[in-house]
């Protein structure tokens, strides 16, 4: 991991992650085909899209579990384009998978603590930072010797929160945070994020559910077909565009 | 009798223990039956005779750089045969863990002949204890399975390695999002499971003789061991090999001794019939 990266084109101003003509997929083909976007500090970010968009795909490659074709990827200026997914964490850079986002053969309070064991010495979390998340998520403090896997779904997402919130993150990348869940914790999980946001953690986030993550968003990405078609304020979207024709392919 | 089987049974389950749990850690981690299994515990007994009687150490010295060694020997194999074929799905990598045990086995053909080699140690009498006949061998290998055991099982509950392991047993992506590095996990997980490989070949190699074929007459067993535990779960795979060997031992009582492995088989189906997940295994779902 060098520090100074791509001398040529210095990413604009230090944006917590920018993302340049991103070019991903697994087989033949590509399914991103060239994606760009800079994410502001502080900024909720909101990939959204109908089915088969690309939203998983440009999640993952960002998170590093895809690897990505051709393109570049900065976080804060360093280019991590390359880097493995187990050392983007160290960089500071947390993600929450959709589905399957807790080791389920483990106990709550193990798996915090494999959050952060991995993780180089400055990002382990000290004293402090395991309060903080803990104090932020009640229903997991509570939960510490049980099982994972026997959480209900609302409660193994606000563990991925939470062990992802460990590691200090300076980007949290959230998959579908809303995904599964009951009307009850899907504003239970925005006002989290917001939450996490008031701590000072840009987040960027893919989510289907488009009405219930733009009120809490603040720019929103619609991202048709491996292209972005749209990237505007989120409280402008729904206001001035028809996310219909946006999704069926018509210019906005 | 039955006392004096049923004793044999359980030690014969033991030895069979350590390479079952060692299969059924390489499964969870690298998702993939590693037929090499048999060649594992074949090279393990020769390294250690090699140590032994070539350089003349004790055996207990012997079987710990015999385990370092494999240790390194199977790291290296991972490097050349396993990590190419990694995301090839699990035929490959069984296809290439028989070739594996190809090697491994006429390597040490090779070097060593046909011929069955003994351990340097002294020949002993065995005990009476009641109307039990316990050999020293017996004691020797209750002894080192019970500590291996123990040992897996606090790696694996207790230390950074064991957590990093179960995490990428369960969930691979989730594992690196963490920050866990895969490659050093699985290097390690070779490491473990080359050193119970190893001390199984030394035990099953004072118990009777080595030569290039014992891998093969145990590689079955070690197989029915770990999947009636249910693979994936290491105290499944003891338990599963506990009950290989008594069921093996005890079956003399009503058929002819050259029929017991084929005994372990339907019990084998038999369980598999009605739990097909094994005894510990957990209930796969496919979506």
């Amino acid at each position: 991991m060098t520090r100074q990266a791509a001398p040529r084109a210095a990413p604009t101003l230090t944006a917590p992650l920018e993302a340049r003509d991103l070019r991903v997929g697994y087989g033949a083909g590509d399914i991103l085909k060239g994606v760009g976007f800079s994410v502001r500090p502080g900024e909720i970010f909101t990939v959204v899209g109908p089915n088969g968009s690309g939203k998983s795909t440009l999640i993952k490659s960002v998170a590093g579990l895809v690897p990505i074709r051709e393109g570049a990827l900065h976080l804060f200026g360093q280019d991590i384009t390359g880097v493995p997914a187990n050392r983007r964490v160290d960089a500071g850079l947390a993600y929450v998978p959709q589905e399957h986002n807790v080791f389920r053969n483990m106990t709550v309070g193990e798996n915090l603590k494999l959050a952060t064991e991995f993780l180089s010495a400055s990002r382990v979390a000290t004293h402090t930072q395991r309060d903080k998340v803990l104090a932020m998520f009640p229903d997991v403090a509570e939960r510490l010797p049980l099982l994972a896997g026997n959480l209900s779904g609302g409660q193994r997402q606000m563990l991925a929160f939470a062990c992802a919130l460990m590691s200090s993150p300076d980007v949290l990348l959230l998959d579908e945070p809303s995904a599964g869940l009951s009307p009850k914790f899907v504003q239970e999980i925005f006002a989290a994020v917001q939450t996490v946001r008031e701590s000072g953690v840009t987040i960027f986030m893919i989510e289907q559910n488009v009405a219930a993550a733009l009120p809490f968003s603040d720019v929103a990405l619609v991202l048709v077909a491996g292209e972005v078609r749209l990237v505007t304020p989120a409280d402008r979207l729904l206001a001035e565009h028809d996310l219909h024709r946006l999704y069926l392919g018509e210019a906005a | 009798m039955i006392a004096q089987l049923a004793l044999n049974g359980l030690i014969t389950g033991m030895v069979i223990a350590l390479p079952a749990v060692a299969l059924t850690l390489i499964f969870s981690i690298l998702k993939f039956p590693n037929f090499a299994i048999g060649g594992m515990l074949t090279a393990g007994a020769y390294l250690t005779w090699v140590f032994n009687t070539l350089a003349g150490l004790p055996l207990i010295a012997a079987a710990a750089a015999a385990a370092l060694a494999f240790s390194a020997i199977m790291v290296t194999s991972d490097r050349l045969v396993f990590r190419p074929l990694r995301d090839r799905g699990p035929i490959t990598l069984l296809v290439a863990s028989m070739g594996l045990s190809f090697i491994l086995e006429n390597v040490c053909r090779l070097f060593f002949g046909n011929l069955a080699r003994n351990f340097d140690i002294p020949i002993s009498r065995p005990y009476r204890v009641a109307d039990l006949r316990i050999n020293p061998e017996q004691i020797t290998t209750a002894v080192v399975t019970l500590l291996a055991m123990l040992a897996v099982y606090l790696i694996l509950r207790h230390t950074a390695l064991g957590r990093a392991m179960r995490a990428v047993a369960d969930n691979p992506s989730l594992a690196a999002a963490r920050g866990i590095d895969r490659d050093r996990t699985i290097l390690w997980t070779w490491v473990l499971a080359a050193t119970l490989t190893a001390l199984a070949g030394v035990l099953i190699g004072m118990d009777r003789a080595i030569d290039p074929m014992m891998g093969w007459s145990y590689i079955i067993t070690i197989f029915a061991a770990a999947i009636l535990g249910g693979l994936g779960s290491p105290v499944g795979a003891v338990l599963g090999a506990l009950a290989v060997g008594l069921v093996q031992e005890m079956s003399i009582l009503v058929i002819e001794p050259q029929y017991r492995q084929a005994v372990s088989f339907v019990a084998i189906a038999l369980l598999l019939l009605f739990r097909p997940q094994g005894l510990l295994g957990q209930v796969r779902i496919a979506r």
